[in-house]
């Protein structure tokens, strides 16, 4: 293995500039395509601006719930600053979290507990202001709920039930989070319903990252086809380390750098996107290398001609995207046709598995090529 | 010693070699010409274990041309193509091909090797090279593992005649100094007859005998 890190040496001083490229390619590609998709929500999002007159944490709370509304961008600003923007028409609506607004709720009040300020150019004041009554309301029954349990527990003292007002709305926020309604799936006549939990989801960065990440892996080992051409392979035959033992122990020392780049890719994406480190994950991350890498391995030993090697890695690579779901919906037609997703290298890095079945086939025929005779004349060869 | 006995080779119907007979000492160099399709490649081929005979049997200092993994390590094979990579310098090549070869040279070798030729642009990229200097260091990859037998499949087509005249003469010197054994092919028959000790004639046509009889040349009967 040290004469090929040496001869792979000599290679690599060559082509650093492309490996380097292709091989920070998905990570780049991906974070880029997140960051512009996000930028790009933000902008598409209603700009509300919030003032709030009072740090308790009720009103804290409502201020979290608006923020994570999906449709809306929050601006949290001080009254004068966001009226000035609703006049030059910055914001859309603006709503004054008033001081008092835990002590009033706490009382029972749900009189002018919020302040609202439209603008003539104001499009989306009125669905906004029923959500934000929604939250609101949701305050005012969860002081109802506790009102009422505590006159129970008065009445009854004998049962030993004495809660705070903070343990009754933390229970009752529990509750409503286990009993979820809008999620809740009902069927009729016991028709089957559509199991959304299985399905993959490509626009996630992972899965940007997987298409990128297979286009960059056949760019990479556009190596063999350079390096096994055919005025080169006749020397092979009285080197101690034939050909295809070349090919393969090179191989392998890619898998290994592209494992390398796989845990920092995994480290970025968790540092810059967020995305959660599982071991299912990793496995299911080196499975996938280990797909991509052994598919781009037997194309290229299978294809002579960088040009018609670079056709089919893009089509192959456009194909996959495709029966992913990534350019166009596919619902229909895998519902339809199951079978291509069975034939979706992909889709079992997307839904988060270990996929085996790739890894076989692969395995299989590169041993079967391993093992097969060369051809042995070297002017036809 | 190189020794080939009754050695034929058939591709289908098709009779290429027929009843090949010769033995060569250490120290010589042989020729092998013959018009084009009479099977000078072929034999070449065999002779470098990359084909097999159809009957026959070869043996090179005894052993046997079926101990091919063996026996490659005593055969310096030039293809006809020049096997260079391109984009390397000349060091490069060469550290390259003695990284997989069978034995280990170190730098100073492979460069004394090279200056043997008269190739003498170390550093220099292959690309930059003529046609001459690259046949050179074709011809001194192929001499890294210090082969016994070294097989050359036309090794200066279309290159000029001082790079012809010192690869002949580093040839010449490197049989008789090393006893290496040297098979040659060319079309050009000068370069045949002043390098060549005996030689082959492959084929039916009596033309390139005929010739190398007039040149007083020693004809090996096949």
């Amino acid at each position: 293995m040290k004469a090929i890190l040496q001869t792979r040496f000599i290679h690599l001083k060559k082509h650093w500039g492309s490996l380097l490229f292709w091989l920070l390619f998905p990570i780049i590609a991906t974070l880029t395509i997140m960051g512009l998709t996000n930028s790009l929500q933000q902008d598409s999002k209603v700009p509300v601006g919030i003032v709030v007159e009072e740090t308790t944490p009720m009103a804290l709370d409502l201020v979290d719930s608006i923020k994570q509304t999906p449709i809306i961008r929050v601006e949290q600003l001080s009254e004068d600053e966001a009226l000035t923007q609703l006049e030059q028409h910055q914001l859309d609506s603006v709503f004054i979290i008033r001081e008092g607004y835990e002590e009033q709720i706490k009382k029972g009040s749900r009189n002018r507990l919020i302040k609202s300020y439209r603008s003539d150019l104001s499009f989306a004041y009125s669905p906004i202001a029923e959500m934000v009554m929604s939250y609101v309301q949701q305050d005012t029954g969860r002081t109802k709920a506790v009102l009422t349990i505590q006159e129970l527990s008065e009445q009854y003292a004998n049962t030993g039930g004495n809660w705070t007002w903070e343990e009754i709305v933390d229970k009752s926020k529990a509750v409503e989070a286990e009993e979820n309604l809008l999620q809740t799936s009902f069927t009729f006549l016991n028709a089957q319903t559509e199991e959304d939990a299985n399905r993959f989801v490509l626009f996630n960065p992972w899965g940007v990252w997987a298409i990128f990440s297979i286009l960059s892996t056949f760019m990479v080992m556009d190596w063999i086809i350079r390096e096994r051409r055919k005025s080169l392979s006749p020397r092979f035959f009285f080197m101690r380390i034939a050909l295809k033992s070349y090919l393969l122990r090179n191989a392998m020392l890619y898998l290994l750098l592209f494992i390398i780049i796989d845990i920092v890719t995994i480290a970025v994406f968790f540092k810059s996107l967020g995305e959660a480190v599982t071991l299912v994950l990793i496995f299911a991350v080196l499975s996938f290398r280990l797909t991509v890498l052994m598919g781009a391995f037997l194309l290229a030993i299978w294809i002579n001609k960088l040009p018609v090697y670079y056709g089919f890695s893009f089509v192959l690579t456009l194909l996959i995207a495709i029966i992913s779901g990534a350019i166009l919906p596919t619902e229909g037609l895998i519902s339809r046709y199951p079978w291509l997703q069975l034939g979706n290298p992909l889709a079992p890095f997307l839904s988060k598995e270990i996929g085996y079945e790739w890894n076989i086939l692969f395995v299989i025929l590169i041993a079967i090529w391993f093992v097969r005779k060369e051809k042995r004349n070297v002017k036809g060869a | 010693m190189l020794k080939v006995h009754n050695l034929s080779k058939n591709y289908g119907t098709r009779k290429v070699l027929r009843d090949i007979n010769f033995i060569v000492n250490p120290g010589e160099v042989i020729g092998l010409v013959g018009e084009n399709g009479a099977g000078k490649s072929t034999l070449l081929q065999i002779l470098a274990t990359l084909q097999k005979p159809t009957n026959g049997s070869l043996s090179l200092y005894e052993r046997n041309f079926e101990d091919k993994k063996k026996l490659r390590k005593q055969i310096g094979f030039v293809p006809q193509e020049i096997a260079l990579w391109d984009e390397f310098t000349v060091e490069e090549n060469m550290v390259f091909f003695e990284k997989l070869a069978w034995t280990n040279r170190t730098k100073t070798q492979l460069k004394q090797l090279c200056l043997d030729m008269k190739l003498n642009r170390w550093k220099d990229p292959v690309k930059s090279l003529s046609g001459g200097m690259k046949r050179k260091l074709n011809i001194a990859i192929s001499l890294i593992h210090d082969p016994d037998l070294l097989l050359l499949d036309e090794p200066t087509v279309g290159i000029d005649l001082k790079s012809r005249k010192e690869i002949g003469n580093y040839l010449k010197r490197l049989a008789k100094d090393e006893g290496k054994i040297i098979v040659y092919t060319s079309h050009d028959m000068d370069e045949i007859i002043s390098l060549c000790d005996r030689i082959v004639c492959i084929g039916e046509d009596p033309f390139y005998k005929n010739l190398l009889e007039e040149a007083g040349k020693s004809i090996i009967p096949v």
